[in-house]
């Protein structure tokens, strides 16, 4: 079914459609749409399950930790601040490794305060353990919650979908929903191999030894290790059932490309226009979109990036001191390169600010008209 | 402790074992100490009666218990449940949140609601059991032979009257206190095998020689003799003294009081007579010399007399008396006015010069106090128109004691009880040779007068007493867990009917009224199993069984954090450092 919607009011079809029977949040600005739809269809019935309306995202997350030890889906909301809050307990869920989506809406971190899209919040909770992916509009945000259930099920780590502030959580776009039939086809009910149960009463998180300490957190790696196969496998999957993919990252007219520009989020859609006017302008450009942040796609990046000689990052977030935090990665992946390609970091959009195609094009003309390396990222500030 | 790291079961970090073994109790440096405390309204109580746990009982709906609770301190729950002028009342915490406990009436209540009950006293062990003579059965003789039997003494009463009671039979009007409540009472203390002599008059038909033959004595003749007014006219035959009044009318006897009735006086026996009158069909004006702020009776009594249509004439007081031809009497009274000095307590009332009132009417009734009959106590004994005594309730006689109103001390039926009761521990101790005022610092309810039988029984029974209980203060109870409500206050019979008889006025509370005003009871130092502790300790360690009334605390396990002493309402939990 066609329907015009918002990104918020995507997210929480996909929560439906995936027969989440938890649901554990607090209403924050600009996810709070997702939250009231999602209580809208509990009070109607539309949602068979249990909406919990916690005091705080903190208590929201230990809500779905303990939950899905029983053996449920779960699934939470937030955004910045609420998702900061949340911290402490993001590291549980991986830790005690259980299959929560949640969605983020990306906005800006205080202070000073403000709504807007940044992607820093998420990027601050990179080092929790949780996989996270970035979606560049509403469709994309729906069709990776159902992804993203079949992804965390199969590795026991818990998912972040990241969707920007108001570019994609509140744009109207016409967006395809799934039938019913064709998710629960594609997502099986969840099915924890260990729980919590009554019969055989365990406690969780106890003390370990180093070695044992040690021993899990190895084993976390190795499942997050295993997510870049799981989530082509997935997503292929997907393809075959609703005709569309997303692959871990996207290239963009790359084959001739003398500049890629690389970007997450809502930026690529702008980027998509931006590249093919400057194709138009004689400079061959090309595009690389990265969807999955943790794992990092490291292989696939190495592979896209191939014999390529200058990269423009575009990050909407910036760590002080440390710069776009997207181009930090993808330096790093890209360290061991043979062809040592020119990478610089662009920090643009920063609060929510524009990024037009123009914006795009300048930046990209920028790196063009570049000789020599620039240690530091560079921020646009018009 | 085991943690699974393989198969399946290692992904996530569970452990089926338990943490028990690890002593976590260790890593604390204090412990939670059940402490146990007295609430300021046992302290304020001269009885020492178990409030706060009696409260509980009634809450939780065991009357029975809440009657065995009271009965092991005072023996008059149902006289004292209707005619206590209630110090606890003023004691209680409550008043500084928002209104007091009905203490009173629950008091009442527990004898109300196990009317049909008898419950089993157990009298001590005494392997050297003494006769004692108790001399007057009103509530100080017949309290200090009921703890006397309790501590496994043989007791016997001498009681002038036919009948046993004092100033609770003969004194205190059926509807202020009903004849069978009485009666209830008496027999129980009775059934404990106090012999009751009554038509006895000691000095009369019992020599008081013949009182030598007893190991100890408890003089407690109480004050029955009106005091004279002191004014020209006071024999007429138109003027009646109070505690005749009461007394004929407590015979049953049937009276034609008059039309018009002034009553002179402003004490409880002042209400009693007015209000009697008035159920005689009479119009009654009282006239006292101070103003009603002063007066001696209870508060609740002045108001309830005014209720009941009894008129006041303050600031005056009775020079002349006379007959007049119609055979209604004059009486003239001189005005007066207060005199407050600084280290009086009470306003002085002074003559206002040449300024008179006359009132006339059918009869005058004088209720100005009473005194007592010392005409067959020994002249060493007396003192000022009392028998002697110190505060352990010796007199000067050997192994002589007396308490009640016959001694100087505040006249009300409470405090009578309370010298009942120290009167028995006196006369106890004297047996085993110890000091009693040692003793009373021990088994005090708090500061004040009231002694506690059961921590007395306690010592006893070990040989040695135990410090006593702090008293809670407001400032150490957690009223969060509280919120406001309103007191309950006891049912009242008919306006209309009030004055058709002498039916009791105060008809008590109802089964769900005595809920209500129970669970507004803080208990203050009293644990009532509200299970704060129970659901606020971190680890999980507070084990309950509130039908055993037992509460434990692992201290195995305890860290000592304690989250249970603040979570605690009622502070019944105290830390202590341990040494």
């Amino acid at each position: 079914m066609r329907e015009f919607m918002t990104g918020n009011h995507a997210v929480a079809h996909a929560v439906r459609l995936c027969r989440t029977p938890l649901i554990a949040a607090y209403p924050i600005t600009p996810q709070t749409p997702i939250y009231e739809k999602l209580s809208e269809w509990e009070a109607s019935g539309v949602i068979k399950g249990i909406m919990m309306r916690t005091e705080s995202e903190h208590s929201a997350m230990a809500s779905c930790i303990a939950a899905s030890l029983t053996g449920v889906r779960t699934f939470t909301a937030t955004s910045s601040q609420g998702l900061a809050l949340m911290h402490e307990m993001l590291h549980f869920a991986a830790g005690c490794r259980v299959p929560v989506v949640m969605a983020n809406v990306n906005r800006l971190l205080s202070a000073p305060w403000g709504f807007w899209a940044d992607q820093l919040d998420s990027l601050s909770q990179r080092d929790t353990g949780w996989i996270q992916l970035y979606c560049e509009n509403g469709q994309e945000a729906l069709d990776s919650v159902i992804q993203a259930y079949k992804v965390a099920e199969q590795v026991y780590l818990p998912v972040m979908i990241s969707l920007e502030a108001f570019f994609v959580s509140h744009f109207m776009e016409p967006m395809e929903i799934p039938d019913q039939e064709a998710v629960d086809g594609f997502l099986p009910p969840m099915n924890l191999p260990h729980r919590f149960d009554m019969e055989k009463p365990g406690f969780l998180v106890p003390v370990v030894p180093s070695e044992l300490y040690r021993k899990y957190r190895h084993m976390a790696q190795t499942a997050m290790d295993s997510v870049k196969e799981v989530a082509v496998r997935v997503d292929q999957e997907f393809k075959e059932g609703f005709g569309r993919s997303y692959g871990i990252v996207e290239s963009v007219m790359m084959e001739d490309a003398e500049i890629i520009i690389v970007t997450a989020g809502s930026i690529t859609s702008t980027a998509r226009v931006a590249v093919r006017a400057l194709r138009e302008q004689g400079h061959r450009s090309g595009l690389l979109k990265i969807r999955y942040f943790r794992p990092f796609p490291r292989e696939a990046v190495q592979q896209a990036l191939r014999g390529k000689k200058k990269i423009a990052v575009i990050d909407r977030n910036n760590s002080i001191g440390g710069g776009g935090i997207f181009c930090q990665e993808l330096r790093a992946a890209m360290v061991h390169s043979s062809d040592h390609p020119l990478i610089y970091s662009y920090v643009a959009g920063i609060g929510g600010t524009d990024v037009t195609p123009e914006v795009i094009q300048k930046i990209a003309l920028d790196a063009i008209h570049r000789t020599g390396p620039v240690d530091e990222s560079i921020w646009i500030m018009e | 402790m085991k943690v699974y790291t393989e198969s399946f079961e290692l992904v996530i970090p569970i452990s089926y074992e338990s943490t028990e073994v690890i002593e976590t109790g260790k890593w604390g440096f204090q412990k939670p100490e059940t402490a146990f405390m007295t609430a300021p309204c046992e302290e304020a109580c001269p009885a020492g009666n178990p409030i706060a746990t009696f409260i509980y009982l009634i809450g939780e709906g065991k009357f029975g218990k809440a009657l065995e609770a009271v009965l092991k301190e005072n023996p008059f729950p149902g006289v004292c449940g209707r005619v206590c002028f209630h110090p606890c009342e003023s004691g209680c915490n409550r008043n500084q949140y928002d209104e007091t406990v009905s203490i009173n009436v629950l008091e009442r209540y527990v004898f109300d609601a196990t009317v049909d009950q008898s419950p089993k006293l157990h009298p001590a062990l005494n392997s050297d059991p003494k006769r004692i003579a108790v001399v007057g059965a009103g509530p100080a003789g017949l309290s200090c032979a009921y703890f006397l039997a309790l501590l496994g003494h043989k007791v016997t009463v001498f009681e002038a009257r036919q009948e046993p009671g004092g100033v609770l039979r003969w004194g205190i009007p059926e509807y202020r206190l009903p004849k069978s409540v009485l009666k209830k009472e008496i027999g129980r203390i009775l059934g404990l095998g106090i012999e009751m002599k009554t038509g006895v008059v000691v000095g009369k038909q019992f020599p008081i020689e013949s009182l030598n033959q007893f190991d100890a004595v408890f003089l407690s003749p109480g004050a029955g003799v009106s005091l004279p007014l002191g004014v020209g006219g006071e024999g007429l035959t138109r003027v009646w003294r109070g505690t005749d009044f009461l007394n004929r009318i407590n015979l049953g006897e049937k009276i034609r009081a008059g039309g018009k009735i002034i009553v002179i006086g402003g004490g409880n026996t002042a209400m009693d007579v007015a209000r009697s009158a008035r159920r005689l069909g009479s119009a009654v004006t009282i006239a006292y010399r101070r103003t009603k702020k002063e007066m001696p009776a209870v508060t609740d009594e002045v108001e309830e007399a005014e209720q009941e249509g009894v008129r006041f004439e303050v600031l005056v007081q009775p020079v002349e008396i006379r007959l007049l031809k119609n055979r209604k009497i004059r009486i003239k009274f001189q005005r007066m006015k207060l005199r407050k000095t600084s280290r009086e307590e009470r306003a002085r009332p002074i003559p206002i010069k040449g300024s008179f009132v006359i009132l006339e009417a059918d009869r005058l009734i004088t209720a100005v106090g009473e005194g007592v009959d010392l005409s067959w106590i020994p002249q060493d004994l007396r003192e000022k128109g009392f028998i002697k005594s110190v505060h352990s309730l010796e007199t000067k006689g050997r192994r002589i004691y007396a308490g009640g109103d016959a001694i100087d001390q505040q006249r009300s039926v409470v405090t009578a009880i309370c010298s009942g009761k120290r009167a028995a521990i006196s006369i106890d101790l004297s047996f085993r040779g110890q000091d009693p005022e040692e003793v009373f610092t021990k088994i005090r309810a708090g500061s004040k007068e009231g002694l506690s039988m059961e921590a007395y029984l306690k010592g006893r029974e070990r040989g040695i007493w135990e410090e006593p209980k702090g008293v809670v203060v407001y400032d150490q109870l957690n009223t969060l867990f509280f919120k406001p409500s309103e007191r309950v206050r006891t049912g009242r019979i008919d306006a209309g009917k009030t004055l058709k008889g002498f039916s009791e006025v105060h008809t008590g509370l109802s089964s769900e009224g005595a809920r209500l005003s129970a669970l507004r009871c803080f208990s203050c130092g009293t644990c009532n199993y509200c299970y704060n502790c129970y659901f606020f300790c971190p680890e999980g360690i507070v084990s309950f069984d509130p039908v055993d009334q037992t509460r434990k605390v692992d201290l195995d396990h305890c860290k000592g954090c304690g989250t249970c002493s603040r979570a605690c309402p009622r502070h019944v939990i105290e830390m202590r450092l341990i040494s």
